[in-house]
């Protein structure tokens, strides 16, 4: 018995640090200084740009309008879905929490804060997937909480979008290994198939 | 032993004391051994083995359940090997939430079909032909998955390689000519459940797969069918016939809805449940395939288990002890399913999880141990019937609940275990007359009560005159001891040395 007992207290600790992890994770995007940096993004060549190939010019610089520059100790440059690429994709879905937001999965560059204008010349990576993106740049503090931001398109997130086309993933040597494995598999099941026939005339005839 | 002419008083069984008792064999002395059979286990009067030994590759009872198993297994990991990396597979081919729970839904669609027909093989050909034709033919739709790359691509394969799921039919049917029906729950278990821990084995796999990537043969106890029929032993049936027999039985039909609601929901799940963690979470791919994989493979002890319940009630309560364990077995897995849905914390939710599994996989386990009992005559249809519901059920209930936006996903887990709930229901209508059924006892009827009118039933008056039915006589006998206790302590019949108990 003292072993359930011992199971049983360690689970019920478990849960109450799991419980007690929630409290700090309240953090809302929401709170943050919106427009407190000016960002642009421009892509390499007009219609849709194809990952691991086509580049990005993104320059990034504090707002005239922005108030908690103070705080701001790192700048991270992230690649965001258009709302257009999140529908009917729950997995992409915006909230308010910011440790649930998966709006912007997609890390592009991470610099310390600078006064000045920033500049950075992204090559989309090869596993951004097809959609359409925009730009968005978290202010954050000396505790690694965001403390402002600023997007390449306005509030809506309707202009300034660009279109990226992923890569295709197919292989020519994949192609033939496959085929060539399926006849493999055809061709055992024929001689399988021969075999019993031979076998079931010998059975007959003795 | 004495004077063996079988007065009740006259058997010196259990004098020592030292007979073994556990029921990996076959516990009735109504059942006799066949002393004349060269096997290397015991064998009841259709040579099934009447003992079960796990770790021996026995000519041709246990190297038959290896076989069996295995291939099956593979099968399951073929089919649910896009499940763990849809969160990688979605962003590739730019998939929606439709497109992957239509994907899903295709994946369990395709054996819809394929378990009817490898049903109808089985009782025509055997399971043997019908197991190597489909395995071999399934092969290169797993391979033609690399020339994917769209949503409908996507499904198309799914769908095709799902067909393979048939392998649970063969492997059944042919658990069930092999091995004696007593012990039927447990050989029937072990095996299904062994072969449905590929869907948890893959979910393990196909994740670390991904990562490496990233950085690198005897049908019958006696022989073979072909060989068999030539030489007259076993009667060539007509498929109609066994159609025929198979879909006028009620209990077909309500074994295909049940099962829809054990089978179904665990291939649901199988499909969703490593997305479902990976994105409510916030874990890592890795993990989210580490957590699904317990649910698959919780399939190597639960379904053996349940077959094992289903059993054990029998020794003690015959059919209806059947019955009630899967009544049982499977509304407890509807409603620690209920609990899934609504678990918010990672830790409930993995423990609701197993015990979810546990109640669906045991309830699989304890559906074919009653099945084989169904019908002789058509049981490979009435199994491949009853596969097909899994899949329908499957199909239905990730359409209903995980292909559209109108759930999330923790609301279609717990919509789910209310239908679960709520299809188990009609277990309660199951009634046989010679073994009676959850509410009801059997029937009086000297004639109609028994084991022999119910199995020869199946065949009609020209078919008895050339004796096609006494492959169903021998089975009636057989299965005399699902009448449970009150059967069992009647007196040894005359002439057989009975078996230890």
């Amino acid at each position: 018995m003292a072993i359930h007992k011992i199971i049983l207290a360690s689970f019920l600790v478990y849960l109450m640090i799991q419980f007690s992890h929630g409290a700090t994770k309240e953090r809302l995007f929401s709170d943050l200084e919106k427009d407190a940096l000016d960002v642009t993004a421009k892509p390499s060549r007009q219609g849709v740009l194809d990952a691991g190939i086509d580049k990005l010019s993104i320059t990034w610089k504090l707002s005239s309008t922005a108030k908690k520059q103070a705080n701001f100790k790192t700048i991270k440059v992230k690649l965001c879905y258009a709302p257009v690429s999140q529908v009917d994709r729950p997995w992409r879905k915006t909230e308010n929490e910011l440790f649930k937001d998966k709006t912007c999965p997609h890390k592009i560059i991470t610099r310390a804060y600078n006064k000045s204008s920033q500049s950075f010349k992204y090559t989309l990576d090869r596993d951004i997937p097809t959609g359409t993106y925009f730009v968005r740049t978290y202010a954050v503090d000396a505790k690694d909480h965001e403390v402002a931001f600023g997007q390449s398109t306005n509030e809506a997130k309707t202009t300034n979008l660009f279109s990226v086309q992923a890569i295709s993933g197919r292989h020519k040597s994949l192609d033939i290994a496959s085929v060539c494995f399926s006849v493999f598999s055809v061709l055992a099941l024929l001689v399988f198939f021969v075999n019993e026939k031979r076998k079931a005339k010998l059975e007959q005839s003795k | 032993m004495g004077d063996s002419t079988g007065e009740p008083g006259s058997s010196m069984h259990g004098v020592t004391g030292r007979e073994q008792t556990f029921a990996f064999s076959v516990a009735s002395p109504i059942v006799p051994t066949d002393k004349t059979a060269k096997f290397d286990l015991p064998v009841d009067s259709e040579h099934k083995a009447t003992v079960f030994k796990l770790f021996s590759f026995a000519k041709p009872h246990m190297r038959t359940f290896h076989l069996s198993w295995i291939s099956f297994s593979t099968c399951f990991v073929s089919t649910f090997a896009a499940a763990p990396l849809v969160p990688i597979i979605r962003e590739n081919l730019n998939l929606t939430k439709q497109d992957i729970g239509n994907a899903g839904v295709a994946s369990v669609s395709g054996s819809i079909f394929s378990r009817l027909v490898m049903g109808a093989v089985c009782d025509l050909l055997g399971p043997r032909y019908g197991c190597a034709f489909l395995v071999m033919l399934s092969a290169p739709t797993g391979f033609s998955m690399s020339f994917v790359h769209d949503a409908g691509g996507f499904i198309t394969v799914r769908f095709m390689i799902g067909f393979c799921l048939a392998t649970f039919v063969s492997c059944q049917c042919w658990m069930s000519t092999m091995f004696n029906s007593q012990i039927m729950g447990l050989v029937n278990g072990t095996a299904a459940g062994w072969g449905n821990m590929g869907g948890g084995i893959t979910q393990l796999l196909m994740p670390i797969v991904y990562e490496i990537i990233r950085r690198c043969g005897q049908d019958l106890p006696d022989g073979n069918r072909s060989a068999l029929e030539k030489k007259g032993e076993v009667a060539k049936d007509k498929f109609g016939k066994i159609m025929w027999y198979a879909v006028t039985n009620y209990r077909t039909w309500i074994f295909v809805l049940l099962y829809g609601y054990s089978m179904g929901v665990e291939l649901s799940t199988d499909n969703v449940i490593a997305e479902y963690f990976f994105d409510r979470f916030h874990l890592k791919l890795h993990t989210a395939g580490i957590i699904a994989a317990c649910f698959g493979m919780a399939n190597f002890f639960a379904r053996p288990a349940g077959g094992y319940a289903s059993d054990l009630a029998a020794r003690y309560f015959g059919m209806r002890g059947r019955l009630w364990a899967l009544w049982i077995i499977q509304t407890l897995g509807g409603l620690f399913c209920v609990w899934l849905g609504r678990a918010n914390t990672l830790v409930t939710a993995v423990v609701a999880m197993i015990l979810f599994s546990l109640g669906a996989q045991a309830a699989c386990g304890a559906t074919f141990a009653i099945v084989p009992f169904v019908s002789r005559r058509a049981l490979g249809i009435i199994s491949g019937l009853t596969g097909a519901g899994g899949n329908f059920g499957s199909g239905l209930t990730q359409l209903i609940f995980f292909s559209t936006s109108r759930f999330t996903t923790e609301q279609g887990i717990t919509w789910m275990g209310v239908m679960i709930v709520a299809c188990t229901l009609p277990v309660t209508l199951i009634h046989f007359p010679q073994w009676g059924s959850m509410f009801l006892p059997p029937s009086k009827d000297p004639v109609k009560g028994t084991e022999e009118h119910y199995y020869a039933s199946e065949w009609n008056e020209q078919e008895k005159e050339k004796n096609m039915h006494q492959g169903s006589l021998r089975f009636a006998e057989n299965a005399k001891s699902e009448g449970g206790r009150r059967v069992r302590s009647g007196a040894t019949p005359p002439g057989n040395t009975p078996n230890n108990v």
